[in-house]
């Protein structure tokens, strides 16, 4: 009798466990305590690895090291002459901007950091980095490899923290087409190959293979104009209210190990309080995010309101109190790297999408 | 029901060994395949020490198993009170078996496992998989279940745990 109760208890305490640490805070300290016993845990779990890597550096031949040391010279060298290019560049470019009184691009100090686990769960895309914060790591950080964005810090631990990849199904990247400074959001696809889907994009849209996508920074929280991918598919269905695009992603996802954590821009708590307007258009983010999640159960009625939404800004700005500034077109507004499951759904949408059949996809 | 303890090390080692297994990086494509190591352990030991491993001891697993995921607080904790629960409550039976009827209901139990944290992920809105593949995982882990219970009960004669 007692196994019975014992085990409605639990239950019982897993729930509220699970509710409060979906809704409230508190339970980050919780969270934060465990990782210090779970840090040992990753550190033994990534011993294969870093032996290999040691093995790799300290069993190396005289001559293998002298050819490298040549070849990373001669890299130096050229990286140098390029950088002497850029120096004049981003000095002409600053001077231009100042001409035009625009703000500057984001700068920030860089951490370096190793990916040393992934996630265990086929439904997600993230990775484990072996800073946390006794580094300084903050969540939304976000991490770069040498070739492109790969996500951002979702979770702090002490010693460790979690990265969600930019091509995690619940992770959206405010991006631009290099070309033609078209905006448009990035999410993870949903499917088993690690690529990038263009959302909510016209078909009238100047999107072609091989665009190279960079990141817009218009969710403050990614560097403008780091390269995020590269697109591979463009399909125009006429069944379809937007185009599907699809893109590969730039950073090497499944092969570096060596990564960087760009530091959070300061201007994010500037900005806050300056004006009026950022609560407004953090409301609209809130209130198109869900749209964007529905989506995926693809309901041709959700789909066509959501075509009205972005077809007219600045209606979608009226229904959300939102400044009628260019900022407020949501489809490229909504910044959408901050991840869907911290947006609670708005009663007016829970309204709209009342039976989104769970069994539909 | 009180017994004295004899060599309870064993039986946390064997934790940490199966969370090192449940964290150690898979490639991509076998995400779907890999055995739920902490659950077989803990059905082993709730089947072979019940008066040792019980609800509470799968509970405060779970909890470790959530950190180490990333995942919501209490998620795989729920999961695994519930198969600490059925196997308390067929511990007995459960010894008579024989090692393909075991792997049987091990199937039954890791692949309900795996079943709960998908639900919960979807309520909780963490997964978005609609495809069924993570249930191989449920397979392998029957797959291997006899190995380890030879393993695991080597070990607890060797160490005479109680």
């Amino acid at each position: 009798m007692s196994l019975e109760y014992r085990i409605a208890a639990f239950v019982v305490l897993s729930l509220a466990v699970m509710f409060a640490d979906s809704r409230f805070d508190y339970l980050d300290r919780v969270r934060f305590a465990l990782g210090f016993l779970t840090a040992p845990i990753f550190w033994v779990a990534d011993t294969p690895a870093r032996v290999s890597y040691w093995i790799d550096d300290v069993f190396v031949s005289h001559s293998d090291l002298i050819a490298e040391n040549q070849s990373l010279r001669e890299e130096l060298l050229f990286a140098r002459r390029e950088l002497q290019l850029l120096a004049g560049l981003a000095s002409e470019n600053q001077r231009l901007r100042a001409l035009q009184e625009a703000s500057a691009s984001v700068e920030g100090h860089i951490l370096t950091a190793e990916i040393i686990n992934i996630s265990s769960d086929p439904g997600s895309r993230r990775v484990l980095i072996n800073r946390g914060a006794q580094h300084g790591v903050e969540t939304g950080q976000a991490l770069l490899d040498a070739y492109g964005l790969m996500g951002q810090v979702v979770e702090v631990l002490p010693f460790t923290s979690w990265v969600m990849l930019i091509t995690d199904s619940r992770h959206g990247t405010p991006v631009q087409v290099n070309r033609s400074g078209e905006r448009a959001i990035a999410r993870g696809s949903r499917g088993e190959v690690p690529e990038l889907e263009l959302e909510y994009v016209p078909d009238t849209s100047d999107i072609v293979v091989g665009d190279l996508l960079v990141s817009s920074g218009l969710g403050q929280r990614f560097p403008k104009d780091y390269p995020v991918a590269e697109v591979t598919s463009v399909v125009h269905d006429p069944g379809q209210p937007f185009a599907i695009i699809k893109a590969r992603p730039l950073a090497q996802m499944d092969r570096t190990r060596h990564v960087m954590l760009l530091e959070l821009p300061v201007k994010e708590g500037e900005v806050a309080p300056q004006n009026g307007t950022v609560p407004d258009w953090i409301e609209v983010t809130q209130a198109q995010e869900p749209v964007v999640d529905a989506q995926g159960d693809a309901t041709l009625a959700i789909e066509a309101d959501a075509a009205a939404l972005a077809q007219q800004p600045a209606d979608a700005a009226d229904t959300t109190d939102a400044p009628a500034d260019p900022a407020a077109d949501p489809a490229s507004a909504t910044p959408g790297d901050i991840p869907v499951e911290d947006m609670p759904l708005p009663s007016e949408l829970a309204d709209i999408v009342p039976e989104t059949p769970a069994g539909q996809d | 029901m009180e017994q004295k303890t004899n060599a309870t090390w064993v039986v946390y080692l064997t934790f940490v060994v199966a969370f090192l297994l449940a964290i150690v990086p898979f490639p991509e494509w076998a995400l779907n395949y890999r055995p739920q190591w902490v659950a077989m352990v803990l059905i082993y030991w709730a089947m072979a020490l019940p008066y040792r491993v019980g609800i509470g001891f799968a509970w405060v697993t779970g909890l470790v198993v959530d950190i180490l995921d990333g995942s919501l607080l209490g998620l795989n904790a729920l999961a695994l009170a519930v198969i600490a629960y059925i196997t308390l409550s067929l511990h007995q039976r459960l010894r008579m078996f024989s090692s393909l009827q075991q792997s049987g209901v091990v199937l039954a139990m890791t692949g309900l496992y795996l079943m709960m944290t998908h639900w919960m992920k979807i309520a909780a809105n963490q997964a978005v998989t609609s495809d069924l593949h993570f249930l191989l995982g449920a397979l392998f882990s029957a797959f291997l279940w006899p190995w380890l219970f030879v393993l695991l009960r080597q070990m607890r004669r060797s160490f005479s745990v109680r």
